[in-house]
């Protein structure tokens, strides 16, 4: 009797299964199934024809035409719009759409559809195409010379590509740390609790300046102020950016800024909850006009008239712009109202800026900030291969704020340089069973897969028997430190985070950090990375004060979120704290210590997303170098056979600290950062 | 190694770490007691409380309204528990096998909507921890029961999604042993035939009680997402839905020994997390083995295995004998 519905089991089975596997991210290239990985058809985001913005009309003689490409949309109070509203004044000024037409592609957060974009406005002859995005450099460079007679216009940037001998790219930046001070001395003059929250988007750019300028304008105001800095690792993510202002609030901001068209979330909260907010680039008050007390306002319309001038007057690029508050390209706008005090120092901090008496990277006494780590250390990277498609076998998810994610963020950021038709990803998640996984591998060998990536310790024994059949094709293996050369394979690359280095860092900072001396660990196995990054934390702790007390507890499993709350919990009872701990499960930690104020110390991916005033330092894992170099051994004719780590000195891992540690602490952790480094400390592991 | 800390107060801290742990494990295990008393076996728990926990999540995260997301987590509870029902009664199906299906799916669709709605593991401001404080009541005082030592350290401190799990049990013992509803579910989970000529409609009951299991698995995950991590992350049960499925049979299929079997499991679980904190010289695998173990030696012990009820995962149909 049941024979009859066992096609109903095999359809809910089937549904089951399809659910399991649709969970990839919309990217391209799907999971596959993990019985049989068929090669998902190439569903490419519908490339956003320009054409389609296009006036079909051909251009009369006169007129000007212009061509806009930006990532974001043309509506997001933030970067977009400032520059396509400047846009609109000069066509008003110029005499409306007869005199000169405006055409943009918006959302082109992808630069290769960007490219495509710029390229095609070129070939209609636009007479100047606006690549409104610092990302969009290295297509635009290949672009221009094949348009000579066309304007090209680029920012955030200063280079306007001469050293490559392009003559005909405008380069434009906006000195935004200007308006940045002048919004941190007002900021610092409203403020009743002394604390100022930032919701950054990502450390970069026009973003970074700001916010340098902001924390140094508040810092010359109040030298004891304290400006919390979060990013939010995006410019469009707006419940994140919520979620950052209200984490600001919670740690006592009373005052908030931030930038990028995220900051559309942030001033929600802000005005849910009748915190000042200070905007930038667009003008934001008609979000919420009663909080929004300062702008600055971005106004290209003076540059933009000056690269058409120059258009027409033969001169098709090569001029460096700079929007600032002198040249009026900056502007401050300021809400009725304002505590008159609070309002002439704003002033007069920008009446200083303009006569050049105040250099806001170097104002006084109180010198800005450094704001973390230099991300740019390791975009010293080569990323130059032929196309490659690259399979990765993990046992968690790629958004599991831990080990496979770092992992697959790497691989995805080499992707976003090089773009999709040049490395093809593709992932199975969740192979928490090694025979699932061993299938998965198998399968995207056969495939044609040309480096498939076995993340996980577990995968070794399936791998060392699934790598020999398939000789062409690299595999990798960690963590290990055996390719299995003993026996026979030749095509396996081992990897390990050498994860104790940045371990014993987060030692010494912990360390510094602790006033109870004692300090939790929520590992998940002793093995692996996890290991090693506990013995280095063990022994950076030691070497500040051997008298502090470590308890290291292990909840046996990677991805038990609720037992990890739970020793999180029973650490905090036993008098730590500071937290630490590795594997995705400690998201579940992470909240509890955020909940109980205790500051937490990350390893693998940046956790500070999740609780951004909690998670004060991390150990980031940067796979990128690991990755370009295993795929450029495989096209260079060697596919395996090698050990690569992942250390500070090779950037394969990098500290990350927050804006709120106390000096002396971040100086130690530094000092022990560039020991490991030059080798003045080794590291004894069990 | 921790000289600092009372044994009472590591005591006092195991308890309240193995009552927080019992959670989720207490909705679960009680839902899924009904529907096997009545003679079904949902396997499928572990993905409903995926779903309850990923639902109650996205309408907090929305709204900001804790009772919304309850309710949303029970509406997903239900409606899966109903698929299941109508699987596995109106169907037929092996409850084995439907059930491994309804995991998958709930493990898949779950991952799905995270991945498409929220991106990233994201935070809430869950149910808060009731101290008992006057103050919280309107009056001038700084008396907070949850500071009276030990008994106020054991009986506060929790979110009322807790209170209301421990609430439950009694509530579910009365409805299966007290009521004709309960009477009912049993007899249909021990002789169906014998029920169905008594006028019990046997499939009525079983959706009922499937769909009710169902809501409270979906309670489950609620409790975890919005009540003790106030996060959602993938697959973030981690097979606490099968370990609550091994509860019901540790229990006898009585409320309150499942009750006992979930209190037992967590406290070993804080317990052994204590062991590793205080730094006691046990391996750390043996610790992690603690609850496991134990669970198995219980297991071992023929206790009340006549229990069980007799049509557990058989399907009835009308007039087959």
């Amino acid at each position: 009797m049941m024979k009859r519905f066992s096609w109903l089991l095999i359809a809910l089975l089937a549904l089951g299964l399809l659910a399991a596997q649709c969970n990839s991210t919309p990217a391209p290239t799907e999971a596959p199934a993990q019985a049989e990985p068929t090669k998902a058809p190439a569903q490419a985001e519908p490339t956003e024809a320009p054409a389609k913005e296009e006036a079909p009309a051909p251009a009369a003689t006169e007129k000007f035409r212009v061509a806009l490409v930006l990532p974001s949309p043309i509506t997001d109070m933030a970067w977009g719009e400032s520059i396509y509203d400047s846009l609109v004044r000069l066509q008003d000024e110029l005499g409306g759409e007869s005199a000169m037409e405006i055409v943009y592609s918006e959302g082109m957060f992808n630069v290769t559809d960007a490219a495509a974009a710029i390229r095609d406005y070129a070939a209609n002859g636009y007479d100047l195409v606006i690549a409104h995005g610092t990302q969009y450099g290295t297509s635009l460079f290949e672009i221009a010379p094949d348009f000579p007679d066309t304007s090209f216009a680029w920012g955030t940037a200063t280079d306007t590509g001469a050293d490559q001998g392009l003559t005909n790219v405008f380069a434009y930046e906006a000195r935004a740390e200007q308006g940045g001070f002048v919004n941190g001395v007002l900021a610092a003059n409203l403020t009743k609790s002394n604390v100022v929250g930032v919701v950054g988007p990502v450390e970069a750019g026009d973003a970074k300046l700001y916010i340098d300028g902001f924390v140094a304008g508040a810092k010359y105001a109040n030298p004891d102020i304290t400006v919390n800095v979060s990013y939010t690792g995006s410019f469009g993510d707006t419940s994140l950016a919520a979620e950052a202002a209200n984490t600001h609030i919670q740690a006592g901001a009373d005052v908030l800024t931030g930038s990028a068209q995220q900051v559309v979330g942030a001033i929600g909260v802000a005005k849910e909850k009748g915190v000042l907010w200070m905007g930038t680039q667009a003008d934001q008050s008609s979000l919420a006009a009663d909080i929004v007390v300062a702008t600055q306002y971005y106004d290209w319309t003076p540059t933009l008239r000056d690269m058409m001038e120059k258009h027409n007057a033969g001169t098709m690029g090569g001029e460096v712009y700079s929007l600032t508050l002198e040249n009026g390209g900056l502007q401050m706008r300021f809400s009725d109202g304002l505590d008159a005090d609070a309002l002439a120092a704003a002033k007069q901090a920008e009446a200083d800026i303009i006569a050049g008496k105040l250099d806001p990277f170097n104002p006084g006494e109180m010198s800005a900030s450094d704001t973390g780590t230099d991300m740019s250390a390791t975009d010293a990277l080569d990323y130059t291969f032929d196309p490659v498609r690259v399979a990765i076998v993990m046992p968690s998810t790629t958004t599991d704020l831990a080990w496979s994610q770092s992992l697959y963020d790497s691989l995805k950021q080499i992707q976003d340089v090089v773009g999709e038709d040049k490395l093809e990803i593709a992932y199975s998640e969740n192979m928490f069973n090694v025979t699932d996984a061993a299938a998965a591998i198998r399968d995207y060998a056969a495939e044609g897969y040309n480096l498939v990536i076995a993340h996980g310790a577990q995968y070794g024994t399936s791998l060392f028997e699934i790598a020999p059949d398939f000789p062409d094709t690299s595999f990798a293996w960690g963590t290990t430190t055996n390719t299995g050369a003993d026996e026979g394979v030749t095509n396996v690359f081992a990897y390990e985070p050498r994860a104790e280095q940045g371990g014993y860092v987060s030692g010494v900072l912990a360390a510094h950090l602790t006033k109870s001396g004692i300090i939790g660990v929520v590992g998940p196995v002793n093995a692996g990375d996890a290991k090693l990054h506990i013995d280095g934390f063990l022994a950076g702790v030691k070497a500040v004060d051997p008298n502090i007390q470590v308890n290291v507890s292990f909840t046996g499993s990677f991805g038990d979120t609720s037992l990890a709350a739970e020793a999180a919990n029973t650490h905090i009872q036993a008098g730590a704290d500071v937290l630490t701990g590795s594997a995705q499960q400690v998201v579940g930690a992470i909240g509890v210590a955020k909940d109980k104020g205790i500051p937490w110390l990350g390893i693998q991916s940046d956790q500070s997303p999740l609780a951004p005033s909690t998670v004060v330092a991390t150990d980031l894992y940067d796979w990128r170098a690991t990755l370009l170099e295993m795929i450029k051994l495989n096209q260079a004719g060697e596919p395996g056979g090698k050990v690569l780590q992942l250390t500070l000195a090779n950037g394969g891992q990098t500290m990350i600290y927050a804006d709120n540690l106390p000096a002396d602490a971040v100086a130690a952790a530094k000092q022990a950062e560039a020991d490991i480094i030059s080798g003045k400390i080794t590291i004894p592991i069990e | 190694m921790n000289e600092g800390l009372s044994l009472t107060a590591i005591l006092v801290g195991i308890i309240h770490s193995g009552i927080r742990l019992a959670t989720p494990y207490l909705y679960a295990a009680i839902g899924e007691t009904f529907g096997q008393r009545s003679g079904v076996l949902n396997l499928g728990v572990e993905g409903i409380i995926l779903m309850g926990a990923y639902a109650g999540f996205y309408v907090v995260f929305q709204t900001g309204n804790l009772f919304f997301g309850v309710l949303a987590a029970a509406v997903m509870g239900g409606a899966l528990g109903l698929a299941m029902a109508f699987v596995s009664i109106t169907l037929q199906a092996e409850q084995g096998i439907s059930g491994i299906g309804l995991f998958m799916f709930g493990l898949g669709a779950s991952s799905l909507l995270f991945k498409t709605t929220l991106g990233t593991v994201e935070g809430v401001s869950g149910f808060p921890e009731l101290n008992g404080c006057l103050s919280g009541l309107g009056i001038q005082s700084d008396f907070c029961a949850g500071n009276i030592p030990i008994v106020g350290q054991i009986f506060f401190g929790y979110n009322l999604m807790v209170y209301a799990a421990f609430a439950l049990v009694p509530v579910a013992w009365w409805v299966l042993n007290k009521t004709t509803w309960g009477l009912n579910i049993r007899s249909v989970g021990q002789n169906p035939q014998a029920a169905d000529t008594l006028g019990i409609s046997v499939a009525r009951v079983r959706y009922a009680t499937v769909t009710l299991g169902g809501v409270l698995a979906g309670i489950a995950g609620a409790s975890l997402s919005i009540a003790l991590l106030n996060i959602f992350q993938e697959n973030m049960t981690n097979g606490m839905g099968f370990i609550a499925v091994a509860l019901v049979y540790f229990g006898s299929w009585t409320p309150f020994g499942v009750l006992a079997g979930a209190l037992l499991f967590s406290l070993i679980n804080a317990l052994q997390l204590w062991v590793q904190v205080l730094g006691l010289n046990i391996p750390s695998d043996m610790a992690v083995m603690l609850p496991y173990l134990l669970t198995i030696i219980v297991l071992a012990v023929p206790f009340k295995r006549s229990l069980q009820p007799a049509a557990l995962s058989k399907p009835f149909e009308r007039g087959e004998n």
